[in-house]
């Protein structure tokens, strides 16, 4: 931490672990519902896709945000439907979703612009950066937490609404329950479905907010965009054991591994290759160290 | 799925399949329409493009080969309830390591050292994959996601190997350099691609269903998937089948790489084999994890790549539209509403 670097490394951890944070708390939700929802990837490069092109051609951020949004929250509930009602396999769907979505993104891309690689939008409007006003006298916060965009700041927000919603509320108590047993639910008169359908449009919408930040921070759509961060955000849920702090404590880890390999990329002569793998094999490790751990707690 | 599924199940699923693809072309007209000036010729191409010469003919079928093998792979796994999600990077890292087994022994003999190559890639892929269905069955790590992630960081090494060392700087391809000649597979139909890989990747599905619903093993993995705990009170060693099922998904993908490496590329290229993993996915849900259906759903997948590339060569669309038409069936293959719809159907029909 003396480093001169360590300063930087930290800052970008907090800007990269917002997408992770916004996708895993969605896949929260699905998760405490009882489904294993692998869409999370799709639903981000939806967000993404849309709200780039949508900010573009409105010129309003929050216009272009708010519509982006709305395209993954549809998508999720055309996921969530067929899932749901046409009694589809979920993982199956799942991947349909993860399918779609770079499917739809390059036909409209290549329908629209005529080009099916980057596309760099020159009179984006820029986030909006915030300084936190309480910490600006604090040397080492202050440089980390920040000057960063507002969706960072809102990623915070939404963790804490979800703590909320999840365990504060009557919906959160419902969606626990239909975990556990929808049967059980069925029983109080209530509909599992219905709250499974509300579980998958909200990560419909934090997805469609953590694949907005990965396209508007750069003004730009770059083909694959979200490079399986909806994966990690996937195994972020299972690490951070379903609970929301653990969520971000996890996400944090993978943000600051991903921040050290862009790091090294500038001054080593490591293969490019290999450092962007890095990221994958970090979490695989992480997962396998997860359940050994779980492995041995459970037979003492 | 059901033990004892007769002839009326199948009947069943082959109608449901039926319609799920009906729906998919409906929808590639529906996208032609919204997507092309030129409609009607778009829709000529992409539906009778494929069949119009030998050449598109034979290379559509030889791109069935992979799919036949990666569906099997993955049929194979979801029919003992395991799930194999790294399929990409299990062919891609296989096709490398073809690739430099052939370049290693410039002058072997064709037969000895293919043999040899199609081995490695074998167990390059049964390694990969097995890897997952070991960390399954020692400390319960879930073997979809784990799988994913490993294919997912396979693929970067291997991109840095096509790339970096083994790129050769002759050519302006990504790519390594070519195989030796006394590799390359039999063609068939020239000037297709088409080689004699179809006939083996034919046999292979044939060898993988006597397996499957003829031998002790395979009898115990069917079990293993239609309920583990209950298979484990049957006697079934459990445990083993939940990394047998793997190691065969891995060979088989394995097989895959192996096969477009000697029959069709003659050299690795960057990303050259992506999307055979995941398409096996379709292929075995479309044939419903049976080994003898994984022929002809693959042939249709075979049928809607070429169709697309016709498109794309002769009109004004491009090849992605195929990619959103896999993804509907994808979304409709399991939708079991649509099964419901025919039992109605067919006891109104009968009463």
């Amino acid at each position: 931490m003396h480093s001169p670097y360590s300063i930087p490394v930290l800052h970008n951890t907090i800007r990269i672990m917002t997408p992770f944070l916004f996708a895993a708390i969605g896949g929260l939700f699905t998760e405490l519902a009882g489904m294993l929802n692998i869409a999370l990837e799709g639903l981000m490069l939806i967000g993404a896709f849309f709200s780039v092109i949508f900010t573009a051609f409105t010129g309003n951020l929050f216009l272009g945000l708010t519509l982006g949004i709305l395209s993954s929250v549809l998508v999720a509930l055309i996921f969530g439907w067929i899932s749901l009602y046409l009694k589809a396999n979920i993982f199956i769907t799942g991947l349909a979703t993860n399918l779609l979505a770079p499917g739809l993104t390059t036909v409209l891309a290549f329908q629209i612009f005529g080009n099916k690689g980057v596309i760099r939008f020159e009179n984006i409007p820029n986030l909006t950066h915030i300084t936190i006003p309480i910490i600006r006298r604090i040397p080492l916060l202050n440089d980390i937490l920040s000057g960063h965009n507002f969706l960072v700041y809102l990623s915070w927000l939404t963790v804490i609404i979800a703590a909320i919603v999840i365990y504060e509320t009557p919906f959160g108590l419902r969606l626990r329950a239909t975990g556990l047993n929808p049967r059980a639910i069925e029983s109080y008169g209530l509909k599992p479905r219905r709250i499974q359908l509300a579980a998958i449009l909200i990560s419909g919408f934090t997805c469609g907010l953590g694949g907005s930040m990965l396209s508007l921070e750069m003004g730009a759509f770059v083909p694959n965009l979200t490079a399986g961060r909806g994966w990690i955000a996937l195994v972020a849920i299972y690490l951070g054991s379903k609970r929301p702090l653990g969520i971000v404590i996890a996400s944090f880890v993978f943000a600051l591994t991903e921040s050290i390999s862009n790091y090294v990329q500038g001054i080593t002569s490591v293969p490019a290759d290999f450092i962007l793998a890095t990221p994958y094999m970090v979490t695989l490790l992480a997962m396998i160290g997860w359940s050994v751990w779980q492995y041995y707690r459970a037979k003492e | 799925m059901k033990l004892g599924a007769g002839r009326s199940e199948f009947f069943i699923n082959f109608i449901a399949i039926l319609i799920t693809l009906s729906i998919a072309f409906v929808a590639v007209i529906v996208l032609i329409f919204l997507l092309s000036s030129q409609p009607i010729d778009t829709i000529y191409y992409f539906f009778i493009g494929p069949f119009t010469n030998r050449y598109y003919l034979g290379n559509m079928l030889n791109t069935s080969i992979p799919l036949i093998f990666t569906g099997l792979g993955i049929a194979i796994a979801f029919k003992s309830s395991v799930f194999n999600l790294g399929g990409e990077g299990q062919v891609y890292a296989a096709a490398l390591v073809t690739t430099v087994i052939c370049l290693a022994l410039p002058t072997a003999n064709g037969y000895f050292g293919g043999t040899l190559a199609l081995a490695g890639a074998a167990l390059t892929g049964s390694f990969l994959a097995g890897l997952s269905g070991y960390f399954r069955m020692k400390w319960g790590t879930d073997e979809l996601i784990s799988s994913y992630l490993l294919s997912a960081s396979i693929i970067m090494v291997v991109n840095y190997f096509i790339t970096g060392p083994l790129n050769d700087p002759t050519n302006n391809l990504l790519a390594t350099k070519l195989i030796g000649s006394q590799y390359f597979l039999l063609k068939i139909m020239p000037p297709s691609k088409l080689d004699i890989g179809i006939f083996i990747a034919i046999a292979t599905a044939v060898v993988a269903f006597f397996f499957m619903y003829h031998t002790h093993a395979g009898y115990e993995m069917r079990m293993c998937g239609l309920n583990r705990e209950f298979s484990r009170y049957g006697g079934i060693d459990t445990a083993r089948y939940l990394i047998l099922p793997m190691l065969i998904s891995g060979l088989l993908h394995g097989l895959a790489g192996g096969f477009i490496v000697l029959g069709t590329y003659h050299k690795a290229i960057k990303e050259f084999s992506f999307g055979m993993g995941w398409n096996g996915i379709a292929v075995a849900l479309i044939a419903r994890n049976n080994p003898l259906a994984v022929i002809p759903a693959a042939f249709f997948f075979a049928y809607l790549d070429a169709g697309a590339k016709a498109a794309m060569l002769h009109s004004d669309v491009t090849f992605e539209i195929a990619a959103i038409v896999q993804a509907i069936i994808y979304y409709l293959v399991t939708a079991k509403v649509i099964y419901r719809f025919i039992r109605y159907r067919k006891r109104v029909i009968n009463a």
